[in-house]
């Protein structure tokens, strides 16, 4: 196994794993929001800060199944030009997007951080039951990290790819 | 650089990264994250890159989308959609075409409860594909008819799209799910006469099926009556006022997985992938309005939007005579780009001339919501036929496109219809009060 296949496995089992965390967040979602409805129309007690719960849970939801939804290959892409190019220029061209997608994901990680040290100063909380926002500001930050890895993973095999035909 | 001039070249970078196969989500955050940079400077544009992916991802008037998907998602997994089928298949089945028939109304059916296109493609395909071989359909009609109607999962509530429209038009969801009601009930029609004249043109494409007694098809009543209480109870509630968008999908959702557990099909290890696969495909779209917003914002401060708006607005030409340009640049941009993606980069540009025209937004996403489904089944992106292609990969893609022909005619002729009279879509959002 090669350095790169060990470096894609990595990013695999990452991902993957973490995107577990996601799923636990988007479930607390249905749960909370359901458990809300049937405790205000049926007993006049809604869940106290249910709100502020599915904001948190969805940002914890969508930033920790990024690495899993990239890797599956879910994102929405237009797909008759590249097809038509010749292969090694299909390399080059998915050598530069895999580029930008890094530069960008490093450019998201890196101002995330900034957005959650801010949060974390100010002491930024949600609006009914308090609750400080920066810990999971920090944790969708951590959470895109494994999107540059895997971006970084693309972009060196692509590279590869473009030097060995 | 004007900032006009500017926002040209945004677009001009937009368009050439979507040509280079860069995810729309990203591209369209890259773009706009450029174009603001140069307007704007750096460091304002990083800033908003991180507090847009924030407040984007815990926004709660978004939370409708990941919690519809996965009611999509358990809806999918626990089976309804077969006994759906099986119940259609039951009243219909042994009429020429039958089979055919049943897949429309199926689909109807199962798009009442799911927001996907693709996913109500490649369940009935799944499920009516193989029935449809083993009477001796022929595979243009048999495919044609699959990957059409599946195109009736963004028009029938919910609709994933009209969502996504709704959340970035500040249009109330509620109406809009309520106003793709009629539409989507006159299109299935349409589908449906579509099936019996090609039946009778050619008897042969659509052999009867087996016979079925009354009592078998007063017994087969009982597998679509999950699937009509699972909409009353979310698309009813919300049309009732009942609940907000966002607890319609949670109570969808935790219905959809009740059932499924009731029935004995959610076993754990099924019921986890299918939230996965919810997870995952939320987290698409939410990337894509992350992008959206993001591009958003540069296109603001390039006035793009506004100019286009007052050019428009200016031009001695009918409000209808523009609506008609602005439908026909969806049906091309359907061509070759996913209808979701179409029209969230669109609607910054758009949205604007709309409101100057004085035309209903309500009306309006409903119409691009059906124009989008033409590009679901029209070359060469079209998501239903290669998910079609994957259930049945020995028949060809162009018989699967010739087999579209016919459902696409029915599509224009329900566009022109809407076009003459909105009323269509327009009236029964006027009853709705959420």
């Amino acid at each position: 196994m090669t350095g790169l296949e060990k470096f894609e496995k990595f990013n695999h089992k990452i991902s993957m794993g973490i995107e577990w965390v996601g799923l636990a967040a988007l479930l607390l979602m249905m749960v909370i929001t359901t458990l809300d409805v049937l405790g205000t129309k049926l007993f006049l007690v809604p869940v106290f800060g249910a709100l502020d719960i599915m904001m948190i849970a969805q940002l914890v939801a969508m930033t920790f199944a990024a690495g899993a939804t990239l890797i599956v290959g879910l994102h929405v892409t237009v797909e008759f030009f590249v097809p038509l190019l010749p292969e090694r220029l299909q390399d080059l061209v998915d050598c530069i997007i895999y580029l930008l997608g890094l530069i960008l994901f490093v450019l998201i990680v890196w101002r995330l951080c900034l957005y959650s040290y801010d949060l974390q100063v100010q002491g930024e909380v949600s609006s009914t039951a308090s609750i400080p926002f920066y810990p999971f500001a920090y944790g969708a930050t951590l959470a895109c990290i494994p999107v540059c890895l895997i971006y970084a993973c693309y972009f060196f095999k692509s590279l590869l790819k473009v030097f060995k035909r | 650089m004007s900032p006009e001039t500017a926002g040209i070249a945004g677009i001009a970078i937009l368009l050439l990264l979507f040509l280079l196969r860069m995810p729309v989500a990203f591209a369209m955050a890259f773009a706009g994250l450029l174009g603001f940079a140069y307007l704007g400077g750096l460091e304002s544009a990083l800033t908003l890159l991180a507090q847009d992916i924030f407040e984007t991802f815990s926004s709660y008037p978004l939370s409708v989308i990941p919690l519809f998907i996965l009611m999509g998602s358990f809806a999918f997994a626990s089976g309804i959609s077969q006994r759906l089928y099986k119940t259609s298949y039951t009243w219909v089945g042994q009429m020429r075409g039958g089979l055919t028939l049943a897949t429309v109304l199926a689909c109807a059916g199962f798009a009442a409860i799911c927001g996907s296109t693709a996913a109500t493609a490649a369940t009935m395909g799944r499920i009516a594909l193989p029935e449809m071989k083993k009477y001796g359909y022929d595979d243009v009609l048999a495919t044609g008819t699959v990957a059409a109607a599946g195109t009736l999962g963004i028009l029938i509530p919910p609709s994933t799209v009209l969502i996504v429209y709704g959340i970035l038009t500040e249009e109330s969801i509620g109406k809009l799910f309520v106003a793709g009601i009629l539409p989507g009930a006159i299109l299935s029609l349409f589908f449906v006469v579509t099936v019996i004249l090609l039946c009778m043109r050619k008897p042969d494409i659509g052999p009867p099926g087996p016979a079925t007694t009354w009592k078998e098809k007063m017994r087969a009543i009982t597998g679509i009556i999950e699937a009509i209480l699972l909409f009353i109870l979310t698309i009813g509630g919300l049309f009732l006022g009942w609940f907000s968008p966002t607890q319609a999908g949670a109570i969808g959702a935790s219905g959809a997985l009740l059932i499924g557990v009731i029935r004995g099909r959610l076993k754990l290890k099924i019921a986890i992938e299918a939230a996965k696969d919810g997870l995952r495909t939320a987290c698409m779209v939410l990337f894509i309005i992350t992008g959206a917003t993001i591009f958003g914002h540069f296109m603001a401060i390039s006035n793009i939007p506004f100019v286009l708006a007052d050019w428009v607005g200016n031009l001695p030409l009918p409000p209808m005579a523009v609506m008609g340009v602005m439908i026909f640049i969806y049906f091309i941009g359907g061509f070759f780009m996913d209808s979701m993606a179409l029209i969230v980069v669109t609607i910054p540009i758009f949205f604007p001339i709309v409101l100057k025209l004085g035309l209903d937004p309500i009306w309006f996403g409903v119409m691009i919501v059906l124009v989008g489904e033409m590009g679901v089944i029209t070359p060469p992106v079209g998501v239903n036929v290669f998910v079609i292609k994957g259930i049945a990969p020995d028949i060809p893609l162009h018989h699967i496109f010739r087999g579209i022909l016919p459902f696409l005619v029915a599509l224009i002729v329900l566009t022109i219809l809407l076009m003459i009279f909105p009323s269509v879509a327009t009236f029964l959002p006027g009853l709705v009060r959420y």
